[in-house]
């Protein structure tokens, strides 16, 4: 597979993955506003805007149509909904070659959707992303099964995954870790909740935890949990096996740098206790490894398998 | 019988150009028979309706071509008309016989500017007009290339003249587009009129990737794991939805400049395993943009070296390199005497009548019959540089005189033509519009040309120019069996 292909249709996933968790949280804090206090929405508000937006630019105004405007529509703003949606798009013209027919036109008809809205309609305003969530599942379920499961498909998991693990560890940053002190006060049961659904996570963690509400529990189910498809380490186990599969003609030493990173992490997500981490108060230093550590894989596969120098290999 | 002025055609008004569709009486062509039959049962509303279903597809499918205004890039489709302009099986074969002794004509020609030059000694055509040429490449001199064949691809704009007989108004022998449109405008045309497609006898032309596969294989003495690559400048080039159909259509890898690498004369792309040959090039990037060693050094579009590896035998290039020379538009007007000195033949296609104004008799007609006469600059293409005569002003004859005058090798003139007009769907009614027809000719070890063509029409009422960057559409091309 050409190199510039591998970096489009990785980075066509990354964008991907970004929006459908974009248009998740905005559909789900819409959804709930009605039952919060204006205190804890505006909290909530804080950690949607937190999570999904640079500190430089998120709004200032906590007032909910115009940070979802911002948030979904804002063509100046690299992090919208359609922004994301755009660079998807963007990459995939620049493979349309490499994906089916099928892959391009239900992405291609998203995004059109998307552009032709200029104002969310403010009496229904979780309508629309609920709609383009739906879209996002469909174009996965189209790419599952109209794709060759070849290289090329590896490298859409491996940037799916590892941006996925870096927005959940970042949204649990803000309920558990660091950042949760300045964005708001500590999350209260309600918003326990609403992380669990910000995730899709709300049946799968009752399924495993009873609909009991423990934090501790959340944390871990958000984590560790080895079947559910948002948690971390599920997320992990995607980038090796993609890594696996990805350049298998490439030389044994370009392979090991990678697969050496991929192991480390690997290691990290299957043996480490959440209890360790709440007794010991390092959950914070956990998510900012393991965000440092996709990283680092990233930076990896771009060496070894995209952005080598010519002569290493003549 | 449905007839010219008479519902569902009272808008249809038939001038002095040849009418596809309707005889000069006003009577309906065999051929387009049964579509007319279609059309009067068929209610404009449902017309719309199949009309927005082929846009819808269009877009859906990213088949747009981006237009730079305003610092904003604007993505558009290239409007598909909904009904097919329908080709006779006769009218075909001509056209087919023609084409193809006309593409041998010129790479006899090609071979021999760029070896002994005997046409040039025979004092056929002048050496400074070859050798002047922006598009003569002196690289390309004693280099032998595969079956001599210089033009692998090429798109020949044909047009019908009053008289209904086709001529040819220029070979596009550099980098033609639009092939992918005919294969496009197909698949939406035959789905808004499926039974009318069916009981027409149209001949398929969906294997046009499989032949072009086929003749680029051809090209490269390699037998086993030949690599094939499209070269395109990239997602902002307006054609670069058909790099990217054309590659998925062969299944080959579509490439750009940045992808390749030449070591040791060897052409390389980069993969993640590391590199691989590569062995022919269907290059999408004019001649002065494919190697800056070579060519312009300022193109960051091609790739270094490659004409050293193209020179060295180690990759090929399809279609060579200069052949622009022999799509000049003063050179046009001498293909009928090439194919006679060639191939001791007489043409079977006519051109059109054409002034060079290099010549001083020429010249002086030319100027004084500026208001009757279309004038080209002879290395442009894609309708600019030109000035067609009885729709220009006083005042822009008389600045495109200057012109003229200050540079007389560089324009030619040719009476205006009345391009034929097609039925087109214009604004809920049925119209004549002007088309002219590109088929597309594939040549190497042997010539083949699919039974099809882009139809090109001029969207609005009157127009002769029917090129897409100036408000042109295109139609779906019926070549009948019989």
């Amino acid at each position: 597979m050409l190199s510039r292909v591998a970096d489009s249709l990785y980075w066509m996933s990354r964008y991907l993955e970004r929006a459908e968790h974009t248009a998740r949280l905005l559909a789900v804090k819409l959804e709930i506003t009605a039952e919060q206090s204006s205190e804890e929405a505006e909290a909530s508000w804080a950690r949607v805007v937190a999570s999904l937006s640079s500190e430089n630019e998120a709004p200032r105004d906590m007032d909910a149509p115009i940070i979802t405007q911002h948030l979904a529509l804002d063509r100046s703003s690299d992090n919208s909904l359609l922004s994301s949606l755009s660079f998807a798009r963007d990459n995939a013209r620049q493979v349309r070659e490499q994906l089916t027919v099928e892959v391009w036109e239900n992405l291609n008809r998203l995004y059109l959707k998307l552009r032709g809205t200029d104002v969310l309609d403010a009496r229904y305003p979780a309508v629309i992303f609920r709609e383009i969530l739906q879209d996002l599942h469909a174009l996965g379920g189209v790419t599952y099964s109209t794709l060759s499961h070849g290289e090329g498909w590896y490298f859409l998991e491996l940037g799916r995954h590892i941006e996925r693990a870096q927005l959940v560890c970042r949204l649990l940053d803000l309920h558990f870790g660091a950042a949760k002190t300045t964005v708001s006060a500590d999350p209260r049961y309600f918003d326990w909740l609403v992380l669990l659904k910000f995730c899709s996570a709300f049946e799968p963690y009752c399924k495993v935890y009873t609909a009991a509400i423990q934090p501790e529990k959340i944390a871990e189910f958000l984590l560790f949990d080895p079947e559910f498809p948002h948690s971390v380490r599920f997320s992990i186990d995607r980038i090796c096996d993609a890594l696996a599969h990805v350049a298998p003609g490439a030389p044994p030493g370009r392979r090991a740098s990678v697969e050496r990173l991929a192991g480390r992490l690997k290691a990290l997500a299957d043996f480490t206790q959440i209890g360790e981490l709440m007794a010991q108060g390092t959950i914070a230093h956990f998510l900012a490894d393991i965000a440092a550590q996709c990283e680092e894989i990233h930076d990896a596969v771009y060496a070894a398998y995209i952005t080598y120098g010519a002569e290493t290999v003549l | 019988m449905p007839e010219a002025g008479l519902p569902p055609f009272e808008a249809y008004k038939l001038g002095a150009a040849y009418d596809e569709m309707f005889a000069a009486d006003g009577s309906v062509r065999p051929q387009f028979a049964a579509l007319a039959d279609r059309l009067t049962t068929l209610p404009p509303e449902e017309l719309q309706r199949r009309q927005q279903a082929c846009e819808t597809s269009f877009l859906h499918q990213g088949i747009t071509f981006t237009v730079y205004s305003d610092k904003q890039a604007t993505e558009r489709i290239i409007p598909t008309d909904l009904f097919p302009r329908i080709v006779t099986a006769k009218e075909w074969d001509k056209i087919e016989a023609g084409l193809k002794q006309r593409i041998l004509a010129l790479n006899h020609f090609l071979k021999d500017i760029y070896s002994d030059g005997r046409v040039l000694k025979d004092g056929l055509i002048p050496r400074s007009m070859i050798y002047g040429s922006k598009h003569y490449r002196r690289e390309m001199r004693g280099l032998p290339v595969p079956h001599d064949a210089y033009v692998n691809v090429c798109g020949s704009d044909l047009i019908r003249r009053e008289d209904g007989s086709f001529a040819v108004l220029e070979d596009n022998l550099r980098v033609p587009s639009g092939v992918s449109y005919m294969l496009a405008n197909r698949d939406v045309v035959r789905r808004a009129f499926p039974s009318l497609f069916r009981s027409q006898g149209v001949r398929p032309i969906d294997h046009y990737p499989r032949e072009l596969l086929a003749t680029l294989r051809a090209l490269t003495p390699v037998r086993e794991d030949v690599s094939i690559a499209v070269l395109t400048p990239g997602v902002f080039n307006s054609a670069y939805f058909e790099h990217a159909f054309l590659a998925r259509q062969m299944g080959v890898e579509l490439v750009e400049g940045r992808d390749l690498l030449v070591n040791d004369n060897v052409v390389y792309t980069r993969t993640t395993s590391g590199l691989k040959r590569i062995d022919v090039i269907y290059r999408r990037i004019d001649d002065d943009f494919i190697d800056p060693l070579i060519f312009r050094e300022d193109s960051a579009l091609g790739v270094s070296g490659l004409f050293n590896a193209y020179r060295a035998g180690n990759v090929v290039i399809a279609n060579a390199l200069g052949t622009g020379v022999a799509d000049d538009k003063a050179v046009y007007a001498y293909v009928p005497r090439l194919i006679r000195y060639y191939l001791a033949e007489e043409p079977i296609l006519d051109n059109i009548e054409t002034y060079l104004c290099r010549e001083p008799k020429a010249l002086q007609h030319v100027l004084a019959n500026l208001d009757k006469l279309v004038v080209k600059a002879v290395g442009e293409s894609g309708g600019y540089g030109m000035l067609i005569g009885p729709h220009a002003s006083q005042a822009e004859r008389e600045a495109f005189a200057g012109k003229i005058k200050a540079d007389p090798e560089n324009y030619i003139a040719q009476p205006t033509v009345q391009l034929s007009t097609a039925p087109t769907f214009v604004d809920g009614r049925v119209e004549p519009r002007h088309v002219d027809l590109r088929p597309f000719i594939l040549h190497g070890e042997k010539t083949v040309i699919v039974p099809g063509a882009l139809t090109r029409v001029a969207l609005k009422r009157g127009s002769l120019v029917v090129n897409s960057s100036q408000g042109g559409g295109s139609k779906d091309t019926w070549v009948l069996s019989n």
